[in-house]
């Protein structure tokens, strides 16, 4: 067990640095490419073949913030309580994974417009993106570099409240990420597809949620709990699920008589992931206030 | 009527056990074990039971009615 611990640790540092390093070949990629494409001029196979070299860089930091995310998990299982501090890292790290499918996203629509001589505004959201990853690369090596996620707070925890918090702070931000990119489709409901905005879109935004929770059930497994919440989480739950059941009816309601006119329209391919994410919000953010609460 | 309780008190009084150290012996998180302190959360006749049996006391020993005072 310590010897796949020590091992996990030495291949994130090795992907943290390389992360960083892409990072910074990344921006001097798209300064040299920037000024070109902005002007439509001719870009050689050559710069051609550096975007692949961001694609790869782009892989091996995903591949680096699963693992920190994953390491975060276990080193909040023995921690005494969730502090401030690691919840910020939790928030960095879902959304610095959230974000390579943005940069994805971004990258591909730069392309797309400059191939049909057009404007690319998504530049100016490309960058505040990248640093924000590139800062969340240098934060999380650092703390793997000082060991910060090796030590052990408690030596025994029978009955898990951390992970069951950590599940819950993710639904929270992937349920509000959810909503606000699916609300966009009433923003822009002619550029919206069924297939890109409505399908993968969601799926992407749920991967962190699934893997957290994932997580959890393998640990309940693994320890093979005889009870997987005690009597109070199972009471904020019930209290945190009839909340949500009567706030997502009445948006639903909402939703269904201010698009009563247009049934047809962008809505009969946006409800569902409104509906999920709506869902997940609320029963993540009841779950945070009852527990914290009491 | 709302219950009281004295646990924080039998808690010092065992080598100022933790609220994790009690939580794992009965079977809870640690946030069930401040909940209860705290008298936000009321907890189940088994939960008490278990609690009394850890201090080797009765249960009146630690749990307790008192009046609610009526809000104005």
């Amino acid at each position: 067990m310590k010897k796949l611990e020590t091992l996990m640790r030495g291949v994130s540092i090795v992907l943290g640095l390389a992360s960083i390093a892409f990072f910074v070949f990344d921006y001097f990629v798209f300064a040299s490419l920037r000024p070109k494409m902005i002007h439509f001029e001719a870009i050689s196979a050559a710069e051609e073949t550096l975007m692949n070299w961001v694609g790869v860089g782009l892989l091996l930091f995903l591949a680096f913030c699963l693992l920190s995310l994953f390491q975060i998990a276990k080193y909040l299982k023995y921690a005494k309580k969730v502090t401030l501090f690691s919840l910020i890292l939790i928030v960095a790290g879902v959304l610095s994974l959230l974000f390579i499918f943005g940069d994805v996203a971004l990258l591909s629509d730069i392309g797309k417009q400059y191939r049909h001589g057009l404007a690319q505004p998504e530049w100016l959201m490309l960058y505040p993106v990248v640093g924000f990853q590139f800062i969340t690369a240098i934060v999380f090596t650092y703390l793997h570099l000082s060991g910060f996620f090796k030590g052990k707070q408690l030596k025994y925890v029978a009955q898990d409240s951390n992970i069951f918090l950590m599940v819950q702070y993710v639904g929270v931000i992937c349920g509000l990420l959810g909503l606000s990119s699916s609300s966009l489709g009433f923003l822009f409901p002619r550029a919206w597809t069924l297939q890109i905005h409505t399908t993968i879109g969601p799926i992407v935004l749920l991967i962190p949620y699934v893997l957290v929770a994932l997580y959890w059930t393998f640990i309940n497994f693994q320890e093979k709990t005889s009870q997987w919440f005690d009597e109070k989480q199972l009471q904020d739950i019930g209290r945190s699920a009839f909340l949500t059941l009567v706030i997502s009816a009445i948006f639903m309601i909402v939703l269904f008589i201010s698009n009563y006119n247009n049934l047809s329209g962008v809505v009969s391919i946006l409800w569902l992931p409104l509906y999920l994410f709506s869902v997940l919000f609320l029963f993540s953010l009841g779950n945070l206030y009852f527990s914290g609460k009491d | 009527m709302k219950l009281a309780n004295h646990l924080r008190k039998y808690r010092f009084e065992h080598n100022e056990i933790s609220q994790q150290d009690l939580a794992n012996a009965v079977g809870v998180t640690r946030l069930t074990i401040h909940s209860i302190e705290t008298g936000k959360f009321n907890p189940s006749a088994l939960l008490a039971l278990k609690i009394a049996g850890f201090f080797k006391v009765k249960f009146e020993d630690i749990f307790y009615l008192v009046e609610e005072r009526s809000k104005k």
